[in-house]
C-alpha cells in the first residue's frame, strides 16, 4: 500500500475520535447516576425517625 | 391524538426521554459501528487505488463523511436552537447543546485527515485556502457554542445564548459549501454528488455511502447519549433521578 503511514494516521485519528465520543457521555452518565445514588442515601440517612423523637 | 404526535409530546418529558435514550443509544452506536466497519474494510482493502493519488485517496472514506457531518450537525444544532428559542422546548435546548461536541469532533477529524492527506498530495500540512480556513472557523464556532454554554450558570439562559450563536453561525455553512466555487481554491471542487453524477468511479462509491450512513447512525447514538447526560445533570435532585440512582445500586 502506498502512503501507508498517512492512511494509518488518518484512520487512527478517526478511531480515537469515535472512542472519545463513545466513552465521554457514558462516564458522565455513570457519574451522575452515582451522584443521584449518594444523594438518595444521604437523604435516607438524615430523615427523622418518628420513634426516636426527643423527649420534651 | 395521533400516536406519533403523542410519542413526540411524551419525548419532552425528562424521565421518558431518559428511558428512550438509554434504550436506543447503544443500538445506534452498534449499528453505526457495524456499517462503518464494513465501509472501512471495503475502503481499505476492496476499492481500487486511485491512478494518480495511489492509496492516499482512501483517507477520503473518513474525510468526506466527517466533513459532511461537521456541516449537517451544525445545521441541526441551529435548527434545535431555533425551535428552543421560539417554543421554549427544554429538550430541544438539550439536543442543540449535545450536538456541539459531536460536531466539533467531526470537524477536528475533517481538518486532521485533510491535513494528513494534504502533506503527500499538496506537499504541505496546511494552507490558508478558503475551504480549509472556513472549516477552521466552523471549529471555532463549535468551540464558541460549547464555551458559552458552560460559561453561564443558569442552564436555560446558557442554552439560549449558545443557541443564538449557533443560529448566527449558520451563515458560515454556504460559505464552506461553495468556497471552492466562489474563490480560487487549492481544495478540489465537488467530486461526489447526492443527486447527479459523481466524478468518482462507481467501484469506489459503495464504501463511501456506507461510511456516510454509518456516521449518521453513530451520530444519532452520540446525540442520545450526550443529551441523556445533560438531561440527568439538569434534573439532578428530582425524584425520578433519585429513583434511577436507587435502581442502579
Amino acid at each position: 500500500m502506498s502512503y501507508r503511514e498517512y492512511v494509518i494516521a488518518a484512520y487512527l485519528v478517526f478511531a480515537a475520535m469515535l472512542a472519545w465520543d463513545y466513552v465521554v457521555p457514558r462516564v458522565r452518565i455513570r457519574q451522575l447516576i452515582r451522584a443521584a445514588r449518594l444523594l438518595a442515601a444521604r437523604r435516607a440517612a438524615v430523615q427523622p425517625d418518628p420513634a426516636g423523637e426527643l423527649p420534651r | 391524538m395521533n400516536r406519533l404526535l403523542r410519542w413526540f409530546h411524551q419525548l419532552g418529558s425528562p424521565p421518558y426521554f431518559d428511558r428512550f435514550a438509554a434504550r436506543w443509544a447503544p443500538w445506534c452506536h452498534g449499528i453505526g459501528l457495524l456499517v462503518m466497519a464494513w465501509g472501512i474494510w471495503q475502503g481499505l482493502f476492496v476499492a481500487p487505488a486511485d491512478y494518480q493519488q495511489g492509496d492516499s485517496f482512501r483517507i477520503l472514506y473518513i474525510h468526506v463523511p466527517a466533513a459532511w457531518m461537521s456541516l449537517a450537525v451544525f445545521a441541526l444544532m441551529a435548527l434545535y436552537a431555533a425551535i428552543a428559542l421560539v417554543w421554549r422546548i427544554k429538550l430541544c435546548e438539550i439536543l442543540a447543546m449535545a450536538c456541539a461536541p459531536i460536531g466539533a469532533a467531526f470537524t477536528v477529524v475533517t481538518l486532521a485527515t485533510g491535513s494528513i492527506w494534504g502533506k503527500p498530495m499538496w506537499g504541505t500540512w496546511w494552507d490558508w485556502d478558503p475551504r480549509l480556513t472556513s472549516e477552521l472557523i466552523l471549529l471555532f464556532l463549535y468551540l464558541g457554542v460549547i464555551g458559552l454554554y458552560h460559561a453561564i450558570d443558569d442552564r436555560r439562559a446558557a442554552a439560549r445564548a449558545a443557541g443564538l450563536l449557533a443560529i448566527v453561525g449558520v451563515a458560515l455553512l454556504p460559505v464552506i459549501r461553495y468556497s471552492v466555487d466562489w474563490w480560487n481554491s487549492l481544495h478540489q471542487g465537488q467530486t461526489i454528488s447526492l443527486m447527479g453524477q459523481s466524478k468518482m468511479d462507481a467501484s469506489m462509491l459503495p464504501p463511501l455511502w456506507a461510511m456516510v450512513v454509518g456516521t449518521h447512525v453513530w451520530f444519532a447514538g452520540s446525540l442520545l447519549a450526550r443529551a441523556r447526560a445533560d438531561n440527568l445533570w439538569r434534573e439532578a435532585g428530582k425524584d425520578w433521578v433519585r429513583k434511577l440512582g436507587e435502581a442502579a445500586r
